[in-house]
């Protein structure tokens, strides 16, 4: 394993081991094997930039490094992508929040 | 990769990790949880709850796993721990004996 992804939906996250030279829709395929959507209902947002992967393109093109963090969409009923959806440990903590604002 | 040869680690809030259990191993308590005879409801499941652990803690042991992989193959990388979080981190170590 050269390196991680973390992909990210809802309150689940996958660790996804893979290779820079890997291409975004060998990640889908690793995903389909976990979740059983098929390759074409899924689409990958690289966290850092908001930049949708593109399927035939490669992992170290699109700057997806170790540890980064992927959001995983999937196709709604009505053929459209649904928003970006990740949960956050903090909205259960919103006080752990407000602490940091106070340091 | 394979749904098998994946496991679900659960935090104290709900939040899902979905890892591979050859990092899941790398802590000696989850390696007992899923290898021993006798069968621990979690080796069926590949579902282990942790109700003391926090999400942002257990994200962070699940990074360690994959950090602690690597670095046993040789990739010499420095693993990044935010003071704030040491001593929960701590005492999340030493539950798992990672």
């Amino acid at each position: 394993m050269a390196m991680y992804i973390r992909v990210k939906r809802s309150k689940t996250t996958y660790f996804i081991q893979c290779d820079p030279t890997e291409t975004t829709i060998d990640i889908k395929q690793k995903l389909h094997t976990l979740i059983d959507q098929p390759v074409n209902d899924q689409r990958l947002i690289l966290m850092n930039t908001g930049e949708i992967l593109e399927d035939s393109k490669s992992l170290a093109d699109q700057k997806v490094e170790n540890d980064a963090v992927v959001a995983l969409t999937l196709r709604k009923d009505d053929n459209e992508f649904e928003d970006v959806n990740i949960v956050k440990p903090n909205d259960f903590y919103p006080s752990r929040d407000a602490d940091n604002g106070n340091w | 990769m394979k749904k098998e040869d994946t496991v679900k680690l659960i935090s104290a809030e709900g939040m899902e990790f979905v890892i591979d259990k050859e990092a899941a191993m790398v802590s000696q308590t989850i390696r007992n949880m899923l290898t021993s005879p006798g069968g621990f409801a979690e080796a069926e499941h590949g579902e282990v709850t942790f109700p003391e652990i926090s999400a942002v803690i257990l994200e962070k042991i699940c990074q360690y796993f994959y950090w602690s992989l690597q670095y046993s193959r040789g990739k010499e990388t420095e693993f990044h721990i935010e003071p704030e979080l040491t001593l929960e981190l701590m005492m999340a170590a030493n539950y798992l004996h990672t």
